[in-house]
C-alpha cells in the first residue's frame, strides 16, 4: 500500500517544512498530518515522510517510537484515552477503567472487534481539576462516572 | 485582594477573541512596549523579579540577558508541554486568554531582538492549539504578528509546534531536540540555551504563565508587580488545585499565599467527610508535606526551606482514605513511563523502582524493599543528564521519609 | 596552560581541555563507557562523574572543561559511591552472559566492576528481555540485552560512515539499537562497530566462539592491504610448540594514528588477515634436478652470488631481470636498488603489483600494496609492467613476490618462464604457480619483520615485527643484505647492516625523502 497525500494536505505540508530552518525540524508536523490523514503511520508512510525532507527512513522510525502518541498500528475510530496518573486516580480513575473494560470487552492497549474503540491508559492529561478524565480523540471529558461514561459513548457514533 | 490579571477575565464571553480582547486593554501593552528600548524593557522585567513559572524558576529577565547580542537568528520557545502532573493552568491561560500570551511573546521577542517564535504545545491539547492558531490568525490580520508591527518596523513570525506525547520534552533542552525533529533527548548543559539553543541559534526558552506576565509588567510596572507578591518573587501565580478538595480548578493569587489559605479558603477545604492526609505543593515533582506540614507561604524560598519546591505551583491534595503506597504507585509508574532512556540512572534506576512498587501492590513486598527503593532514590539523585531524573527521585525519597510507617503497614 | 588538581597533584592542563582528556594525560584513568576521543561527548552514561570542590553536585570528567584551580577528586567517597550506583544499574539489566560473550576479557563492564564494583546484585526483578543474535549487518552480530545505550555505534554510523544503518528506537527502559526493518549495516568500515562496543553488544561473527581475548597476544603493526598503511594491532595466539599447535592471528584491531588513519580501520584490512595464517611457503624447495644446491640459505645465496657475478663478467647483464612488488619495506626496495641498479647495472627491474581496485572515500586506496610511493622515491618506475619485457630471453630471473598469481597466471608469463634459464621465487605464501621455478625461498611478512613502508601521502612509517617467522623464512633485507656482501662488489657497504635500523639509517642518509620527519 503507497500512502499519497491528497493535493490539499502537500499543499499544507509544503507550507509547514517552509517554516522551518532545517526541514528536519517538519518531522512532527508531518507525522500528526500522517496520522490524521491515514489513522496512523506505516513503514510506507515513514519513507515517505522520510523522502519529503531528505533524510532517510530510519530516522523518521526513531521519532515514531519515541512519542506516545504516534500510532504504528491502526487502532479503532475512537481512541478512549484514559488518565491514570494521580489526581484522576485519587478520585477514582480505577474503577472507571475497570468499568470501560468490562463495557468494551477489552484491556487496555486493544481495540474492539467491530474497530470501533480503542482503550489506553495514559499519563496526566493537564485537566486534573476535572479528574477523572478522559480523552476521547482530541476530546476531552471530566468528572466522570459510570453514567457519564455510558452517555458519551453512546453519543459515538 | 491583588488584581487578578491574567485570569480576572475568563468568564466573560468570548474573550478568547481578538475583538473582545483588543475591548479589555488588548494589545495596549505591545503599543507601549514598541515605543520603548529593548534594555529599557529587560529592565522593567529584572526589576519585576518575575520567576519562571514552569517549574524551575528561574529570574526571566537574568535568562534573556544571558542571550548574546549577536547578528544571527534567535528564537523564542514557549513552553506549553504542561506535562507536570497536576499542572492544568496553562491550558486555561491559552483556552481563555491566548492574546494575552501572544502579547507576551511579541513584547519578548522585541526585547531580545527575536523574529520568530515558536509555541511548543502537548500533543494532547490540540483543540487549545486549534484556539491558539484561530488567535495567531487574528493577530497576523490585525497587524499586531506579521512585518513592520504596528509600523514599528518590528517583524515576527510565530508559529505552533505539536508535541506528540513526552513529559521530557517539557525540559527546556528536550523541547528543542524535540523541536528540530529529533527524539527529546535532554542535552548536555554548558551550553547553555540561551547561546546555543534551538538550530545552534540564542534560544529563550520560557513557560506559558511567565509570557502571559511581561504584557501587565509593561503596563502597570515593574514595582506594580513586585508589590504583588514578594520582594524576590513578583506578581501572582495560578495556582491549580486538584485531588481531594470540595473545588479543584485554578487561583490566581499573589505568591506568598499561605498553602493552607489555598486549600481551605479559596479550594473549599478537603472534600466533606474526607481528612486531610498529604499535600503535593508542586506538581508531581514535588517532594510531598504531610497535614501538619501546610501552613507555610507559596514562594520559591519558602518552599525550599521546607525541603520541597513551588514548581508548577500545581497543589495535590491527598486524603486518609488514600494509600500512600498507590500514590507511590503513580509516581513510580509514571516517570518510568516518561524516562527517555539516554541515561543509566534514570532508564535503569525509574524501571527499577517501578518493577519493586509493582511487586509491593503484589503483595510481594517487603520492608527492605522500601530501603532498596530509598537507596536506589538516591543513587539516581544528582546523578542524571537532566532533572527528570531528580524530579522522579524527590517525591519517591520524600513518600518513603514521610510515611514510612504507613508504607510498611501495606507490606 | 591552566593549573588544575586532581586527587590533590598539580597538573597543567591546556586551556579548554576536558577533565578526562588531561587526567589520561598524567596517566590517571577515569572510566568512562560512552565517551570516545573520536566523538564529543556524549554524557549519557554517567561513569565519568567527578567529585570538584566548591560544586554542589557531581560533574561529567567526559564533558567537563578545566578552569584555572580547579580541584577535582576521583575517588573521594561520594565519587566511589555514584560510580557503584551506575554499575549497579548497567548490571542490574545486563545479562549474565560472560561465559559465552566473545567480549569477555576485553569489557569495560567487567573491568570496571573489577576495579570499582565487587558488590552483590540486589536486583530481585524479572531483567527486560531483548533480541539476543540479530544478525544486523556483514559479519555483525547484536545483543540488545547486552546493550548499555552508550550509542557509539550509532553515532559511528552517523558522523564517521555517515550510512546511518543503526537506531535508538523506543523510550526509557524500553529503549534499543538495532537496524532500520532489514536495512542491514552495509559500509567498508562495520568491522569498528565491534571495536567500539564497550560490551558484547555488538560482536563479530569473524571472532564468534573461537578463542578467549586473554589467551591471545598482541602487537603492532601497519596494514599492508592498501596503501593507507593503516595502524593496526594483530591479535594472535603463540601456539603451542609442544603440541604442534601454530600460531594463529585471530583478529586484527585499529589503533590510533591521528596522522593516517584516525581511530578506524577498513573492513578489507580488518578481515583480510588470512594471508598471516594459511598457505604458507614452508621450507625451501628445489624443483629442478639439475641444480647441485643443499637446501639452505647458505648454499642458494652461493648458487645465485656465483651466477650473477659470472653474468656481470661476461657483460651478460642485460640477461638478468628482477621482479619485485611493493610489499617490500623501503629498505628492502633501497637494497635492491643498491645491489640490482647501483652494483649490478640491471635494466630489467619491473616492479609489478597486485591489480588495483575500488578506493572508497575515506580510507581504502585504489592500489592494493603498501609501498608504491616507496618504491617511487627509491627510483623504481611504476608504470604498470608489461609481460613482454620479461619474455624477451632472459637468462636469468630474481623474482620477490608475495602476490604471485593474478597479472601471472596467464600462459604469456608461464611461457616468460620457460624460456628463463634458471629462475628463482623469494616468496612468503605457497601457489601451485610456485613450482614453475627452479628454486622456491620462503619468506617473511611485514608482521614477521621490521623496517618501514610510505605511504600513498608520501608518510613513511616504521614498523617492528609482531612475531617470529616460520623457522627457515627470512626477510628480504636480510637476504639481500647477505647477497650484496657475498657479492664483492661493495662488500663492506652491506656489512653494517645488521638490523633492519642500520639500513634505514644509510637509506636516510642517501635520499633526503627519507629523512625528513613529516
Amino acid at each position: 500500500m503507497n500512502p499519497e497525500y491528497s493535493a490539499k494536505t502537500r499543499k499544507k505540508i509544503d507550507e509547514i517544512v517552509a517554516r522551518y530552518p532545517q526541514k528536519e525540524a517538519a518531522i512532527l508536523p508531518l507525522l500528526h498530518i500522517t496520522q490524521q490523514e491515514f489513522g496512523f503511520i506505516s513503514p510506507d508512510s515513514e519513507k515517505l515522510v522520510a523522502e519529503i525532507l531528505g533524510i532517510k527512513p530510519i530516522r523518521v522510525r526513531e521519532v515514531v517510537t519515541f512519542y506516545t502518541m504516534l500510532e504504528r498500528e491502526p487502532i479503532g475510530k475512537y481512541h478512549i484515552q484514559v488518565c491514570s496518573n494521580l489526581s484522576c486516580t485519587l478520585l477514582g480513575s480505577e474503577k472507571l477503567i475497570d468499568y470501560l473494560k468490562g463495557k468494551l470487552g477489552i484491556k487496555p492497549g486493544e481495540t474492539t472487534k467491530d474497530k470501533k474503540f480503542t482503550l489506553t491508559l495514559v499519563e496526566c492529561l493537564g485537566a486534573c481539576e476535572q479528574a477523572p478524565c478522559m480523552m476521547v480523540n482530541f476530546d476531552y471529558y471530566g468528572n466522570l462516572d459510570k453514567k457519564k461514561i455510558d452517555k458519551i459513548l453512546d453519543g459515538l457514533e | 485582594m491583588a488584581e487578578q490579571t491574567l485570569t480576572q477575565h475568563f468568564g466573560l464571553k468570548d474573550f478568547y477573541k481578538i475583538d473582545e480582547y483588543v475591548k479589555k486593554k488588548g494589545y495596549e501593552a505591545v503599543k507601549k512596549a514598541l515605543q520603548m528600548k529593548p534594555e529599557e524593557i529587560l529592565e522593567e522585567v529584572k526589576k519585576a523579579n518575575l520567576r519562571g513559572r514552569g517549574g524551575a524558576g528561574f529570574p526571566a529577565g537574568v535568562k534573556w540577558g544571558f542571550v548574546p547580542k549577536v547578528d544571527k537568528p534567535k528564537y523564542l520557545c514557549v513552553n506549553a508541554d504542561e506535562g507536570e502532573p497536576g499542572t492544568f493552568k496553562d491550558r486555561y491561560i491559552m483556552n481563555h486568554n491566548p492574546h494575552m500570551l501572544l502579547e507576551g511573546i511579541i513584547i519578548t521577542s522585541f526585547c531580545v531582538d527575536i523574529h520568530t517564535a515558536f509555541i511548543y504545545i502537548r500533543g494532547e491539547y490540540e483543540v487549545i492549539a486549534l484556539r491558539l492558531e484561530e488567535a495567531i490568525s487574528d493577530a497576523y490580520k490585525k497587524g499586531f504578528l506579521g512585518k513592520n508591527i504596528l509600523g514599528s518596523g518590528f517583524t515576527l513570525d510565530v508559529f505552533i509546534h505539536r508535541g506528540a506525547g513526552a513529559y521530557i520534552c517539557g525540559e527546556e533542552t528536550a523541547l528543542l531536540e524535540s523541536l528540530e525533529g529529533k527524539r527529546g533527548n535532554p542535552r548536555l548543559k554548558p551550553p547553555f540555551p540561551a547561546s546555543v539553543g534551538l538550530f545552534q541559534s540564542p534560544t529563550v526558552i520560557n513557560n506559558v504563565e511567565t509570557i502571559s506576565n511581561i504584557p501587565q509588567i509593561i503596563l502597570n510596572g515593574a514595582d506594580w508587580f513586585v508589590d504583588k507578591g514578594l520582594p524576590k518573587d513578583g506578581g501572582t501565580r495560578i495556582f491549580g488545585v486538584s485531588g481531594m478538595v470540595e473545588k479543584p480548578g485554578i487561583y490566581e493569587l499573589p505568591i506568598g499565599t499561605s498553602l493552607k489559605d489555598i486549600i481551605n479558603k479559596h479550594a473549599g477545604g478537603v472534600k466533606k467527610g474526607k481528612k486531610l492526609k498529604a499535600v503535593i505543593p508542586g506538581g508531581m515533582s514535588a517532594p510531598v508535606l504531610k497535614a501538619d506540614e501546610i501552613d507555610l507561604p507559596m514562594d520559591f524560598d519558602s518552599l525550599v526551606n521546607a525541603e520541597s519546591m513551588l514548581g508548577s505551583a500545581a497543589i495535590i491534595v491527598i486524603d486518609t482514605g488514600t494509600s500512600m503506597l498507590d500514590v507511590l504507585k503513580a509516581v513510580t509508574k509514571f516517570y518510568s513511563h516518561e524516562s527517555c532512556g539516554q541515561c543509566t540512572p534514570c532508564r535503569i534506576g525509574t524501571s527499577w523502582i517501578n518493577k519493586i512498587v509493582k511487586r509491593m501492590i503484589e503483595g510481594k513486598g517487603s520492608k527492605k524493599d522500601l530501603d532498596e527503593i530509598v537507596r536506589l532514590a538516591s543513587n539516581i539523585l544528582g546523578n542524571t543528564l537532566c532533572p527528570l531524573g531528580d524530579a522522579a527521585a524527590m517525591p519517591i525519597l520524600s513518600i518513603t521519609k514521610k510515611f514510612r510507617k504507613e508504607l510498611e503497614s501495606h507490606l | 596552560m591552566v593549573k588544575i588538581f586532581i586527587d590533590e597533584k598539580p597538573v597543567e592542563a591546556e586551556e579548554g581541555a576536558t577533565i578526562l582528556k588531561t587526567a589520561e594525560k598524567e596517566g590517571i584513568s577515569i572510566p568512562h563507557l560512552c565517551y570516545h576521543s573520536a566523538f564529543p561527548p556524549e554524557g549519557s552514561c554517567r561513569m565519568c562523574l567527578v567529585e570538584i570542590e566548591g560544586l554542589p553536585k557531581l560533574e561529567l570528567a567526559c564533558s567537563t572543561q578545566v578552569r584555572d584551580g580547579m580541584k577535582v577528586f576521583t575517588h573521594s567517597e561520594k565519587v566511589v559511591e555514584a560510580r557503584k550506583g551506575v554499575l549497579e544499574f548497567l548490571l542490574a539489566e545486563h545479562p549474565l552472559d560472560c561465559p559465552i560473550c566473545d567480549k569477555a576479557g576485553d569489557c569495560k563492564l567487567q573491568d570496571y566492576y573489577d576495579e570499582y564494583g565487587l558488590f552483590e546484585s540486589q536486583f530481585r526483578e524479572n531483567k527486560e528481555k531483548r533480541e539476543k543474535k540479530d544478525a544486523i549487518g556483514k559479519s555483525l552480530l547484536h545483543d540488545e540485552e547486552r546493550c548499555i545505550l552508550c550509542r557509539r555505534c550509532v553515532r559511528f554510523l552517523r558522523e564517521v560512515t555517515k550510512t546511518q544503518e543503526l537506531g535508538v528506537f523506543e523510550r526509557g527502559i524500553n529503549s534499543r539499537v538495532n537496524i532500520y526493518d532489514l536495512a542491514p549495516i552495509d559500509n567498508n568500515y562495520s568491522g569498528n562497530l565491534a571495536q567500539i562496543c564497550p560490551v558484547g553488544a555488538i560482536t563479530d561473527k569473524d571472532f564468534r566462539f573461537k578463542t578467549r581475548s586473554w589467551f591471545l597476544k598482541s602487537g603492532e603493526s601497519i596494514c599492508p592491504l592498501c596503501s593507507r598503511g593503516c595502524s593496526i594491532t594483530v591479535e594472535y595466539h603463540p601456539g603451542f610448540y609442544r603440541l604442534n599447535v601454530p600460531r594463529r592471528v585471530y583478529r586484527i584491531k585499529a589503533r590510533e594514528n591521528q596522522e593516517v588513519n584516525g581511530f578506524w580501520i577498513c573492513d578489507l584490512g580488518r578481515y583480510g588477515y588470512s594471508y598471516l595464517n594459511d598457505n604458507r611457503q614452508e621450507k625451501i624447495v628445489l624443483t629442478n634436478m639439475k641444480m647441485r644446491i643443499e637446501p639452505t640459505w647458505e648454499s642458494v645465496r652461493a648458487f645465485i652470488t656465483e651466477k650473477l657475478n659470472s653474468l656481470n663478467s661476461t657483460g651478460k647483464m642485460s640477461q638478468m631481470a628482477v621482479v619485485l612488488n611493493t610489499w617490500l619495506s623501503n629498505e628492502e626496495l633501497f637494497l635492491v636498488h643498491k645491489i640490482f641498479r647501483s652494483d649490478l647495472n640491471v635494466e630489467k627491474i619491473i616492479v609489478v603489483d597486485p591489480p588495483q581496485s575500488e578506493a572508497d572515500e575515506f580510507l581504502l586506496t585504489p592500489e592494493r600494496s603498501p609501498n608504491r610511493r616507496g618504491a617511487q622515491e627509491i627510483g623504481f618506475d611504476i608504470k604498470p609492467a608489461s609481460l613482454k619485457d620479461l619474455a624477451a630471453k632472459a637468462d636469468f630471473l630474481l623474482m620477490f613476490g608475495s602476490y604471485i598469481a593474478g597479472p601471472f597466471d596467464s600462459p604469456g608469463f608461464k611461457d616468460a618462464l620457460k624460456k628463463t634459464e634458471v629462475k628463482i621465487l623469494f616468496t612468503p605464501h605457497a601457489h601451485e604457480m610456485n613450482s614453475l621455478f627452479d628454486i622456491i625461498f620462503p619468506t617473511a611478512l611485514i608482521a614477521e619483520k621490521g623496517g618501514s613502508l610510505t605511504n600513498v601521502e608520501g608518510k613513511v612509517q616504521g614498523f617492528t615485527p609482531v612475531f617470529e617467522p616460520p623457522e627457515g623464512s627470512l626477510s628480504e633485507w636480510q637476504i639481500l643484505k647477505d647477497l650484496g656482501q657475498t657479492l664483492g662488489i661493495n662488500s663492506a657497504f652491506y656489512k653494517e647492516f645488521t638490523t633492519p635500523e642500520a639500513v634505514s639509517n644509510k637509506m636516510k642518509e642517501e635520499i633526503p625523502f627519507f629523512r625528513e620527519e613529516k
